[in-house]
């Protein structure tokens, strides 16, 4: 997504406070597109986890950092392009794993917000980041 | 909407109940309210979350470490009358099978 052809573009400060109007923005955009109650939900979710993401791990918590949300419609897709310049995430992060039905005793409380992306989304690129940090593309295909 | 947690101790054992968003901002609370709810919870831990309009997996994360503690502790934890949001979640990230929902 150029910057030309991007619809929305937010700079949110990392503070996890302003998650919720992060959520209400993408929500009423993907509303505009009709691509049913469900998908919304889901892809609200997916973006709050991207979003989660930057400020948890890429700025570690600290509130001084920024987040970049691009939301962008394409004829074949919904794009979103979220971005940050903090630490970036090891090889790991990027690397789908199959999400199974967990077992009682298996149960690791971590690391699900990426994966949960990879569910949601038709394509999911880790694009490089300009100035150092993380950035990820995720489409959505808006027929199906 | 923001977060409202509520609890309640009966003689079957303590009731919260979650109403509103759980996200990275508000699953901490609900965290800290879980976790000094158990030690010492005599009976199930049941957690109400018909009132759940959104979670996310920071909050999923927090039921997964309630029911955790709730093992160590020797009690049972509940998830009574989840939301459609929080079923929903807990489906796409398959754990819905590993809580006990009544």
């Amino acid at each position: 997504m150029t910057k030309r052809e991007r619809d929305l573009h937010v700079t949110v400060r990392s503070d996890p406070k302003l998650l919720a109007s992060v959520r209400s923005l993408v929500r009423s955009w993907v509303e505009s597109w009709d691509v049913g109650d469900k998908t919304t939900d889901r892809v609200v979710l997916a973006i709050d986890e991207a979003c989660t993401n930057a400020i948890r791990h890429a700025y570690e918590g600290r509130r001084d950092g920024s987040v970049e949300l691009s939301l962008h419609a394409g004829p074949e897709y919904l794009e979103f392009q979220v971005s940050d310049t903090g630490v970036p995430c090891p090889p790991e992060c990027t690397t789908r794993r199959p999400l199974q039905p967990a077992a009682d005793d298996d149960l690791k409380p971590g690391g699900l917000g990426i994966q949960l992306i990879h569910e949601v989304f038709d394509e999911v690129d880790f694009c490089p980041g300009e100035s150092g940090g993380n950035c990820v593309t995720m489409k959505l295909m808006r027929s199906k | 909407m923001g977060l409202t947690i509520d609890t309640e101790h009966s003689p079957e054992g303590p009731l919260i109940k979650v109403s509103g968003e759980v996200d990275l901002y508000s699953s901490p609370e609900l965290r800290k309210v879980i976790l000094k709810t158990i030690p010492g919870a005599k009976g199930d831990l049941v957690v109400d979350l018909s009132g759940v309009t959104y979670i996310d997996s920071s909050g999923v994360a927090t039921l997964v470490e309630g029911l955790r503690s709730a093992r160590e502790n020797g009690s049972g934890f509940v998830l009574v009358k989840p939301s459609p949001a929080v079923m929903q979640v807990l489906e796409l990230a398959r754990l819905d099978s590993v809580f006990e929902v009544r």
